[in-house]
């Protein structure tokens, strides 16, 4: 009688959680209701679906917004979750969103079959992977060491180390460890002997195996090295590398630019790369950057981009 | 800050401050409610027939469970298994934590208030003709009162509180300027948030204050003589404690 | 698990185990995720006892006087204790990006969470103090008086002592709840256990990761645990008359 009362119990609370569930979606991470009228004439396939990713991507220039200025689409309504990160994957993969905000190295894109919609018009731009440093610290030696990691890191090499870590859970310094070693850059020298330097990385699992590739080039150098990792979002970062918190993080070019200049127009790598030198403000600076690239891009599960046809952002605007 | 919640388009917007005042206050209550249709029951037994007080001891052990760690390991246990749109992914995990901060200081204080009734008045109750059941609700619950709402009003600032960290899974609730703010460095709107908040939990404790004065029964209160006398605490008890300070976590 | 496309290149085989290779994600996994880091999680477990006990000390010694004050000068009482209450009702996380602002730090001090939890403890003892102080028998303090004891004496004599054991009642709930604050303080990239968390959380796309998040907890559980045998050892330490009458 008890067991039969408390069953009763836990099921009421799941309808209430449920019913719950479904009226806060809507009313407190709606974009606009009315965007599917706004649209003109018939529904538009994105007005059908919800787009998930973070905080700020739906507000950034490149963002919601962009999408609208760009490809004049616009999504049914927009769920704020994470920067590409679990919450973003998982509400993807099991349908609480139908299209992500993902970067395009991710392992999970491979893994679950996700389909990356292309970016004809260039909403995104390159983004490459970069040090972003303290100009006081950036020494002959410690940038000719980090300068060495860009030459030898390509978008390849960094989606199967991702795997390594995201994937297969090996530790990261020991991801970077392996892969220095396999390039040759493990072999000791003297170059950032006598430099320290805090690194910093942001709160995604890319962005430390970035910072502790340059920990460990760096410490081979001679360099004293101490990291403080996951420390959030750009926002948090960017004043702690100013107030001498941190001295060097890993970056991406794009972003990073319009991060210093939101009216930044470049896209092309070479472009956004010669933009975000000037941009960048004292006291910090950018080194080479690598071939590598991470961008932001709107993934749809394999189901969603048969169901519409889907291969490149450009489609969702269309009537479906 | 100031400027920004002066801004009546930030109030009335779709995801505004109106939304998410009162999606904040949804995942306040239900966690609220669970707890006391949980807490207050089983306190009163617990309290009446003196067995089982070791659930009170299991019931303050689960506070020490850091509440970030909780949320991320009930969202990753749940996510896979929840499909569909909606959000009870997030809300399930939530609710779960908000439940586990709110039933202990209930629980604890409910048992509390029935065992610091006096002995004499259950003996009366009694001798009187009551039954068990009788004597729960018609003597020990009304004495236990004062502390079954301390204890209530301890867990409502602790909810409110921590329900802040619906927004860190993707819900709304007055969390979400709190993270949106910083993500954007929109800080006028990120210290808002955390005003708001504050100020909810405010008057949610003012609300229960005024709740508590008009169910309260006086006699019990002690508001019917001019100066409140040791008379109406267990007699050889200690002094009066205080209540039960409140926590938050989050 | 993973596709043929997937798995590493030939290059990178020779020193990192293939992506076949079984990872126990289970939350049993955490005993060797924790022998696998051990050096950082030590680190951080270290940095989190540290985060969890300073600032309920330094909140102490400031609740002690403020709490004094509210019981000396009732009219104090309701203010201290209003606006005690209402610093307690600020999230954590806002409270710590936004102490830089406030105390002119840098954003990525650890003495801003520090400061913000000195903040919480000092609401939360403030009205503990008073009332600690408040309950104190009358009698005890009119016996003092007679027997010449001046009025600071008395204070730090007889009700002070007196009050130890509902202030010792508030400093372990503050002590534990400091546990779990401090851990979301992880989510800025505070070094603590908070970050074992937010790991798990990123590396439990698609299937759950549960080592980190497990361990996270069983340490948090036990530092909690341990901090609060802490103040119950120096609570019987600075009261022996109690063990006296209790006897053991």
């Amino acid at each position: 009688m008890k067991k039969a009362l408390t069953s009763a119990l836990v099921a009421a609370c799941a309808t209430v959680l449920a019913a719950c569930g479904s009226s806060g979606s809507s009313g407190s991470n709606g974009l606009s209701g009315g965007s599917s009228a706004s649209a003109g004439g018939g529904a538009t396939v994105a007005s059908k679906l919800v787009l998930g990713g973070s905080p700020e991507f739906k507000t950034r220039t490149d963002g919601v917004p962009g999408l609208q200025r760009v490809y004049g689409v616009t999504f049914g309504s927009y769920k704020t979750l994470d920067a590409g990160g679990p919450l973003t994957i998982n509400a993807l993969k099991n349908g609480q969103i139908d299209a992500g905000d993902i970067f395009t190295t991710d392992p999970s894109i491979p893994a679950n079959g996700f389909v990356v919609l292309q970016d004809p018009k260039n909403l995104y731009a390159a983004q490459n992977v970069l040090p972003l440093i303290n100009k006081a610290k950036a020494t002959p030696g410690v940038s000719s060491t980090l300068n060495a990691v860009s030459a030898k890191l390509d978008t390849n090499t960094l989606a199967q180390l991702d795997v390594h870590v995201i994937t297969d859970k090996q530790d990261p310094d020991a991801v970077a460890k392996g892969w220095l070693a396999s390039v040759g850059l493990n072999k000791t020298g003297t170059a950032a002997q006598g430099a320290s330097i805090k690194i910093g990385s942001a709160n995604f699992q890319e962005s430390v195996l970035l910072a502790e590739i340059y920990a460990e080039a760096l410490r081979a150098q001679g360099a004293n090295i101490t990291t403080r990792l996951n420390i959030g979002s750009r926002e948090t970062y960017i004043p702690g590398l100013k107030d001498g918190s941190i001295d060097l993080i890993p970056e991406y070019s794009g972003v990073l630019l319009q991060f210093f200049d939101p009216k930044a127009t470049a896209v092309s790598s070479a472009d956004v790369y010669a933009a975000l030198q000037k941009a960048v403000p004292a006291p910090l600076t950018v080194l080479d950057q690598s071939s590598a690239e991470d961008k932001d891009a709107i993934v749809v599960t394999k189901t969603t981009a048969d169901k519409y046809h889907l291969t490149s952002i450009a489609d969702l605007a269309k009537n479906g | 800050m100031i400027q920004w919640l002066n801004d009546p388009g930030n109030w009335t917007a779709q995801g505004g401050i109106f939304d998410q005042l009162w999606a904040h206050l949804q995942y306040a209550l239900i966690a609220l409610v669970v707890a006391i249709v949980l807490a207050l029951p089983l306190g009163l037994l617990i309290g009446h027939t003196g067995r089982g007080r070791w659930l009170v001891t299991v019931a303050n052990a689960v506070r020490s469970l850091p509440v970030l760690g909780l949320l991320i390991l009930l969202y990753v246990m749940l996510a896979p298994h929840i499909h569909g749109r909606g959000d009870t992914v997030y809300l399930l995990p939530t609710e779960i934590v908000l439940i586990l901060l709110a039933v202990p200081p209930l629980l604890a204080s409910t048992v509390a208030g029935v065992e610091n009734v006096d002995p004499a008045v259950r003996d009366a109750a009694a001798g009187m003709g009551m039954r068990g059941g009788q004597v729960v609700r018609k003597v020990e619950l009304p004495n236990a009162l004062p502390l079954v709402f301390s204890g209530l009003r301890s867990a409502t600032l602790q909810v409110i509180a921590t329900a802040t960290v619906a927004a860190y899974l993707g819900l709304g609730g007055l969390g979400r300027f709190v993270y949106d703010g910083q993500a954007s460095q929109n800080f006028a709107e990120r210290n808002a948030g955390a005003l708001l908040v504050a100020l909810l939990a405010v008057v949610a404790d003012l609300l229960l204050a005024v709740a508590q004065r008009y169910t309260v029964s006086r006699g019990v209160s002690g508001r019917f003589s001019s100066r409140p006398d040791a008379s109406t605490s267990a007699e050889g008890g200690p002094p009066e404690l205080p209540a039960p300070p409140a926590t938050h976590t989050a | 698990m993973t596709p043929p496309g997937l798995t590493a290149p030939p290059v990178l085989l020779h020193h990192a185990p293939t992506a076949g290779l079984a990872v126990d994600s289970s939350p049993g996994g955490m005993f060797s995720y924790f022998s696998d880091h051990r050096d950082e999680v030590l680190n951080w477990l270290g940095y989190h006892a540290w985060l969890s006990a300073v600032p309920v000390l330094a909140g102490l010694l400031i609740a002690l006087p403020l709490g004094w004050l509210a019981r000396r000068y009732r009219w104090t009482y309701p203010p201290l204790v209003t606006a005690a209450g209402v610093l307690y009702t600020i999230p954590s996380i806002a409270l710590f990006v936004a102490m830089p602002e406030l105390i002119g730090t840098q954003i990525l001090d650890p003495i801003n969470v520090a400061v913000a939890l000195t903040v919480y403890t000092v609401a939360l003892l403030v009205r503990v103090v008073a009332d600690g102080l408040a309950a104190v028998p009358e009698d005890v303090a009119q016996a003092a008086t007679a027997m010449g004891l001046t009025r600071r004496q008395r204070l730090l004599k007889v009700e002070l002592p007196l009050a130890v054991p509902v202030i010792a009642a508030g400093v372990r709930v503050a002590v534990v709840a400091n546990v779990s604050l401090v851990a979301v303080a992880g989510t800025i990239g505070v070094p603590n256990l908070g970050q074992l968390f937010t790991t798990g959380f990123q590396l439990s796309v698609g299937n759950p990761y549960y080592p980190p998040i497990t361990l996270g907890i069983v340490l948090c559980v036990l530092l909690a645990l341990v901090l609060d045998l802490l103040v119950v050892g120096a609570t019987r330490l600075v009261t022996p008359w109690r063990r006296a009458v209790g006897g053991s």
